[in-house]
Formats: C-alpha cells, structure tokens, sequence
C-alpha cells in the first residue's frame, strides 16, 4: 500500500510551492513498533503503536522552514501546505541545494516481517535469555530482558519531481544483568541487532548473549578499581568505535563543519590521524543497523571514505550543505522522524582494519589499559575532548593482560588521539547504537579493529603503581 | 469527555476490559534557529497522539497511535487487549482511585499563543547579535536558538476520572565559540520559563560568553586531593543521575543504588532533597500524575537520612503504600515512576561566602561522562572542566581532570550548599544550589 496517493503527493507539493518557494519537499512517514519486556523472570509488557505523519520543507533562498503534522487527510495535507506557505520566511542567503544524484536501491531484504510472528515466540526467546543469565551464578541478582522491533516506511517526494521510497526493518535483543556480592554491584549489558527480520534469532543465540552480560557483570565483582593516570590505552574492537564516532565522526558533518565549530575545519588533504588511520562511513552495508537505500532526503546511500592513511578526505553531507559548501551529496542527510528537519548525520562508521593481531599489540605493550568494552561517552565538538567509561578493561603489564580493573574511563582529545593511534587490528567488527543530536536519535552502527593508542588519560579510583594516591 | 476518549472507553468495555484508560495529548512547537543574522530553519507544528491501557484479569495491556482515525482508535483498542494477554497477571496492576486534584494556576501562559512570530525570530537574532559582541574573542555562535511549545494532556478512565491540564515552556539556547590562537573552545547556556517574556536574554548571553572565553588556555593540572566546588548545574547534573534511584520500581526490581536503604544516612546532614510536583517556578509542575493522580511535595532526603521513594499506582500497591503522583510518561509509554522537579534545598551562605572556604581547590562548571555513571552501583568517573581555586577565587581554567567514586559517598562528602538555586534539565528538572565537597581525589597529569 502506497503511504500516499501520487495526485495528493503532487497537489500538496503545488500548494506549498504557492509561496514562491524555491523548493519544496513532503516528508511521509509510517512506523510500527513493539517491544517486549521480561524482568523478575515475568513478561511485564508487551506494547506496540503507529506512528504515522508527514513534514513539508519548504525553502526559500537560504532559509528553511518545515511544518509537520499527524493528519494525513486530503483536507489536512492541503491546510499543512497553506500553514507552510504562509509560515515560510524568505531567507537573505542564496538558494544552494545539492543535487539529488546516484541509483537507488533496493530496500534491505527482510525473509520474515517480525509483524508475521506473534509475541509468544518472542517471550519464548526472552524467557530463555533470562533463565541463560541466572543460571550463569547465584551472584545474578536481576535481568532484565527486552526485545524490540520496528518497521518504518518512508516516502520523499520534492517539488524537482523526485519520488523516492525506503523501507527499514530492525530487530533487537536487550539483555541488563546485575551482579551482587556482599554489598557490593555491578552490571553489564549487550543489545546485538541488526536491520533483518525475526530469521535474525536463527543465527543469533538469545541465550548466548544473555550468558555474556551475565558472566561479565560476576567477573566485574572481582574487578579491583581502576588506577588514574596517563597510559596506553588498547581498545577493543566492535562498541570501541564509539570513541571514532563521538570524537571525531561528529566533527566530519558538514553543519558543525559550515559553522567552523570543529577542529577539522579547513583540514581536508592534511594529515588528522597517524597514517595507519582509514576511517569510512558506509550507508550501503547490507542489514547493518544504520544502512538506507536513500537517506531521509532521497538520497541514496555510498560509501565515503573519510579519512585515507591519516589524510582527510571528506565530511559528510545532506543537500541542504552540500549545495551551501558547493559539494557532491553523500547521503547522510538524516532525521528521527517526520518531526524533525534533515540533518547531516553518519550511518554504518568505522575505522577499517590493519595488520595485527589483538595479540600482538597486547604483545607490544609493556604496560597500559586494556578497554576491551566502552559504555556510554560523551564528547564536545568544538574542543573534541571527550570521556567514555570502560565497562571492560584490564591492566596490560609486560605484554601479557594482567587483573581487571573496574570504573575506568578514558578521558582525551579527539584529533590528538588520532595522531596517537599506533597500532590497527586486524579484527574489525561493527555494533548497533543510537546517534544523539540535536535532540534526534537516529539508528547508527560504530566499529573498528583492536587499536593502540600511545598515551591517554585515565581515570579511576585505584591507586597507580608508586603513585602518592589515595583512594 | 473529549469523543475520542469516549470512543475508546465504549469499545474498550464492549471488548471486555475490566477497566480502562485513555491519555491524549497535543500540543504545539515553534522553533527558530539563526545564524549570522539570518534565519537558518524554522519549525511549526502541532501534534498529537493517544495511548491506551486496558486491564483484564489483572493483566495491562497498552498500545498507542498518532493516528486518531474511527477504524484506527478501534484497531488500538482491539490491539492493547490484545497485548495484555501476553503479559503476567499481578494484583498490583490496577487504577488508582479518583481524586480530584487542587488547580494549579500559571502553568501556561495565555500571552505565548498571541505572540507574533516575529518577536520570536527577533529574540534569537538579539541573542546572536549580543552574543558575538560582548568579547573579542567570541565572534560566532554554534547554535542560537529560541523554541517554545505548549502541551495539553487529557486522562479519561473507567473509573469516572475526567481529568486535563495545559502547560506552556520558552527557552532560548546558546552555544557560543571563543578562539585564541588555533584554540576554540565552546560556551553553553540556557534560559527558560513559561512564556518568552521571562527568558533572560542578557543573563543567557553573558553566560554563554563567559562560559567559552574562560576556558581559553585551559590545561591539565597534577593530580590532587582538594576540596572540590560544584557549579549548580554540575551539581544538579549529579542529582539526575541519582533521580532514577528514587524510584520504587527501581527498587522493586533491584536497580536502585538506594534500594533497602530507608532510615539510613546516605547524604551529609547538611542536605535535604525534595520531588516536588507543585513547585511554582518547576517547569514539570503538574496537577496530576499520568495516571491522573494528584501530584504532590515528597520529602525524599531530609538531614542526610532517606525518608522513602517515589511510587506510581502499580509500585504503591504492590509495597503496600500510598502513590506519590509520581507517574511519568507520553502517550507512547505506559506510566512509569520518575521525579518531576527533584530539588536540593539551599543554605544561606552565598556563593561567594562558600568560594571563601577554599584555600586551593577546583571548582568545577561542566562535568562530563555522566551518562557513562552506574545507577545502580553508583560508581562514576566522569572528566570535569572548570577553574583553579585559589584563596577563595577562581583562577586558571582547568581541563581533562577525572574524577572518581560512588555517589552516595559523594553526597556524604558533602559540607556546605550555598543559597543560589538554579534549575536544569538532568533526567527531570533538576535544581541545586553551589556544593561544596571535603575533598576528592582528581586525576590529572
């Protein structure tokens, strides 16, 4: 079923061209979600809803105004159109728009619609993640188990006369253990998901990544407190890509970029990372979480290499920048939904894989901070400083992986950190997250091989070798 | 009764729902971005959505929709029970009993709606224009914008409640970039209130500015143990973090670091913090809950001692006590338990007087990380920005220091709040005065 009729697309187009915009776009939306939750081994809510509505862009010379609206009546799209004609302000700027250009592709294939399989196989899954956890230790005080899906449907038409459609179909598995010895707790989680249908849980044990969550969050019990300091730092691969993604992928998009708030202004063709660095993002990547066949904006998706042996080669554009920094689009002009405006933002972004072995460059190390998993991160663009707790970590000493460690976080700069990586794995693998910004989230995929970099500050509660510390 | 709640109702009941609930929302959204004088994007909506709960045999189910068509409001219903079939049956899953809620006047402003767009678009562009004007080295601004929205909820249940509310919130953003040499550094801050007529446009823009020239030149310090001065937003950012704990589900389902805690000494006796839903100033002020109960003042710490925890119907039933209004959610979620404004009372000492008791020490504007905190062990390591404190002033900036250790020893440490009050969003609306903490450890060079 088609989300509009062709004749209402274009009399609705038509309308809000009225105002002597210069260009127009209509923005339809159709998502069917549900989600499944099991705690204290019980199904404790199955929720599912519609969310169904439309954006109209309209921009005149340099200036962008958008109205959205729920109501997808004839009467209603056409009322939108009138708002929108008469909200829209005429800007000082020059009209610039990248042009929409490349073949697009087909939607992602989806064997079985997760729509087609009722809850009960799903709590099954569910049930048996939550009993794989409890039974990994006595030590296992809660889990919580979640499943999510989603089907999105979209439509981008513009006043050029371009039609474009996607559809995008996710499947997700949360698991949250929480490990309790004598007062003392710690937790751990893993959400693998990926953009398939329900046959995803045929080559993905529920279980398995219960018993993981589970196991690490009893071995963190044991864990001693991460000393302070400045170390290297070797990250993991698959999550630890995050650290590529908020300290420096941010400051690739063409927005912070046009606005000169980012410390790779200027620097395309210079060195911004050692040169075993390549760094790409990649919106074609099949059933990746953050893969289109066209982005929000119709366009379809490639793959941009960003960063080339340490040289930079390009940002990451939607049309809107594109044409204002007179640039090819490279499809990531993206947006949460019909409520908001088009933004550029990454899709599937990775640092692609070197040489070594994980082995190797422990091997290489004499002493330093093995963050084998990050959690959570934060990062200012305009500095490109950035903090992100290991939810994973071990002290490296003499080449070998020595204790635990709990409650580190890494703490640098993310252009300086890129000069300092040292060491590229071999071991590439990329994870499922949901980008921030501007109070839009949208569906991403970070990654990277094992890296090494030479020296980083880390933060902790520990006590460093021979430090004057206390804890 | 609105004829979209009486729809649902009616078929709810007809499809053999013991009890049921609906909750409608609308509201409005105009946003004006700008840059170099120009308008970058504006954004004009209204919206709406509806969510339903239905109760059979003890079991909830729910569902929601943006879609408020006849055949579409029938399929929510049919699906919501459907839903519920799956779900386990607990004795606690129940709707509360209908009270009427005392009014609470101002919540909205009258005055926003008659606004000219204009004003608005004005208001950003003053915001820049005064921004890139008050410092020689602040010349551009990262973001400059104004936004105000109104929202209107309605609750209809089996039960007879009737209930609706309309609030109305302006803010105006600023995100301002300061260079020197090949350093940039960037400056936030925020003013907000029910209408644009109290934003604070001077005040927002002396911040922002200050904010991202004063950390110019910033550096990394030598490790130390000092006492360490919290900014009140970076102290109201620490009471977000801590808001999930309060929680009585969170506690019920064993992810509270407060959990089994009630009577003890998890704070300094020095700090008292409150949930409170009928705050005048507190932009989640609310007559009623999300599930239409009445909203109140909740003592949650008084003199370092936990008193309790903040409960929705289902988490008071089940523990045997009385809901606190302390239902949250949109019409896409299901009532949860959170806080609405979460508020550290403020002393009597004035900021100044509080700087005065530190010697050399940092104080500290923005804390970084603290999404990456644990709420349910409570540890942190988060990066903190800010200045030297030397003989009660604040001197060289700050950066890239970490700082370690568990919340509640944190709030424990705590020895004096000083008497400015100022509120953020941090995972509700937050408020806390200046904080003064004993002593940390902060990881440097």
């Amino acid at each position: 079923m088609p989300l509009l009729d062709q004749s209402l697309v274009d009399s609705v187009i038509k309308r809000a061209l009225r105002s002597g915009a210069d260009f127009v776009e209509l923005f339809v939306e159709r998502k069917r979600n549900q989600s499944i939750s099991v705690e204290e081994s019980k199904v404790q809510r199955v929720s599912s809803g519609n969310d169904l509505g439309a954006g109209l862009r309209i921009i005149h010379q340099g200036t962008v105004s958008y109205i959205y609206t729920e109501d997808l009546s004839e009467d209603g799209l056409l009322k939108t159109a009138d708002l929108a004609a008469q909200v829209g302000r005429r800007g000082g700027g020059r009209f610039a728009f990248g042009e929409l250009v490349g073949a697009p592709r087909q939607p992602q294939r989806i064997e079985v619609p997760p729509d087609t399989v009722g809850p009960a196989a799903k709590i099954e899954l569910l049930l048996e993640a939550d009993q794989a956890a409890r039974q990994v230790s006595g030590a296992i005080r809660q889990v919580a188990v979640g499943y999510g899906q989603s089907a999105q449907e979209v439509l981008v038409a513009t006043s050029e006369g371009t039609r474009h459609t996607d559809s995008r179909t996710r499947v997700r598995l949360m698991v949250h253990a929480v490990a309790e010895r004598n007062g003392e707790i710690q937790t751990a989680m893993e959400a693998p998901g990926m953009q398939r249908g329900f046959e995803f849980f045929d080559e993905t044990s529920a279980a398995e990544y219960a018993r993981a969550a589970a196991e690490r969050a009893v071995a963190l019990l044991d864990a001693a407190p991460s000393p302070a300091g400045q170390m290297a730092v070797v990250v993991g691969n698959e999550f630890g890509g995050v650290l590529f993604h908020e300290a420096c992928g941010h400051g690739l998009e063409a927005d912070f970029v046009g606005k000169g708030s980012t410390v790779f202004v200027g620097k395309i063709g210079q060195a911004v990372a050692s040169p075993i660095v390549t760094a790409i993002d990649d919106g074609t990547m099949p059933s990746r979480w953050g893969t289109l066949a066209v982005d929000d904006e119709g366009v379809p998706t490639r793959r941009n290499v960003l960063i080339q042996d340490g040289i930079l080669v390009s940002y990451m554009y939607d049309r809107l920048r594109a044409g204002q920094q007179n640039h090819p689009v490279t499809g990531n002009g993206r947006r949460q939904s019909y409520q908001h405006l088009p933004i550029p933002r990454m899709t599937n972004t990775f640092i692609a894989a070197g040489a070594h072995s994980v082995d190797d460059i422990i091997a290489a190390t004499p002493h330093g901070l093995y963050a084998k998993k990050l959690g959570a991160g934060q990062v200012d663009v305009t500095s490109g400083d950035f903090v992100f707790a290991v939810t994973e970590g071990y002290m490296i000493e003499g080449g070998r992986i020595g204790r635990a460690v709990r409650g580190a976080t890494i703490v640098g700069n993310g252009p300086r950190a890129l000069h300092r990586i040292d060491m590229v794995g071999n071991d590439l693998k990329l994870a499922p997250g949901t980008c921030g910004k501007e109070g839009q989230g949208v569906p991403v995929s970070v990654g990277q091989p094992t890296i090494r970099i030479s020296e980083l500050t880390v933060g902790g509660t520990g006590v460093a070798g021979g430090g004057a510390m206390r804890p | 009764m609105n004829p979209i709640g009486e729809r649902v109702l009616a078929r709810c009941k007809a499809r053999g729902a013991e009890d049921a609930e609906v909750y409608i929302s609308r509201g409005t959204e105009f946003t004006v971005r700008v840059y170099k004088g120009e308008i970058e994007s504006l954004v004009s909506a209204e919206s709406r959505g509806i969510g339903v709960r239905t109760f059979r045999e003890h079991r909830v189910g729910f569902s929601y929709s943006s879609d408020t068509d006849p055949a579409a409001l029938d399929g929510l219903v049919d699906e919501a029970l459907e839903n519920g079939r799956f779900n386990h049956d607990d004795e606690a899953n129940v709707l509360p009993q209908t009270l009427a809620a005392d009014p609470l006047p101002g919540l909205a402003s009258p005055a926003l709606g008659r606004l000219e767009p204009q004003r608005k678009i004005d208001f950003a562009l003053e915001m820049e224009r005064r921004a890139t004007s008050l410092d020689p080295r602040v010349r551009r601004v990262g973001d400059a914008v104004y936004s105000d929205g109104t929202g209107h909820v309605e609750i209809y249940n089996s039960r007879g409640l009737q209930a609706s509310f309309e609030r109305t919130v302006a803010y105006g953003v600023l995100e301002t970039i300061a260079e020197q040499d090949s350093e940039m550094q960037s400056g936030f801050a925020f003013t907000h209130g029910r209408d644009m007529e109290e934003l604070d446009l001077a005040g927002v823009v002396q911040e922002a500015v200050e904010n991202a020239a004063g950390l110019l030149g910033a550096k990394p310090v030598p490790t130390a143990i000092v006492p360490v001065v919290l900014h009140p937003h970076a102290a109201a950012m620490i009471l977000g973090v801590l808001a999930s704990s309060f929680s009585a589900d969170a506690v019920i389902k064993r992810r509270s670091l407060l959990a089994g805690k009630v009577g003890e000494n998890v704070a300094a006796p020095i700090v008292t913090i409150t949930d409170d839903a009928r705050l005048p100033e507190g932009l989640a002020s609310r007559p009623f809950d999300g599930e239409g109960v009445p909203a109140r003042r909740t003592e949650l710490i008084a003199g370092g001692v936990l008193k309790g925890y903040l409960h929705n119907t289902y988490t008071a039933k089940r523990t045997n006590s009385a809901s606190t209004g302390s239902a949250v959610r949109s019409y896409k979620s299901v009532p949860e338990v959170g806080v609405s404004n979460l508020v550290l009372t403020p002393g009597e000492l004035s900021r100044d007087a509080l700087l005065a008791r530190v010697d050399n020490g940092v104080h500290v504007s923005q804390l970084s990380g603290l999404n990456t905190v644990n709420p349910v062990s409570g540890e942190f390591s988060l990066g903190l920005t800010g200045h030297w404190i030397e003989n009660g002033k604040l001197t060289r900036p700050v950066k890239e220091l970490t700082v370690a250790g568990n919340v509640i020893a944190l709030m424990q440490k705590i020895v004096a709040v000083a008497d400015d009050l100022r509120f953020m969003f941090a995972g509700g609306f937050c408020g806390s005065p200046t904080v003064l903490i004993e002593e940390l450890t902060v990881g440097g060079l």
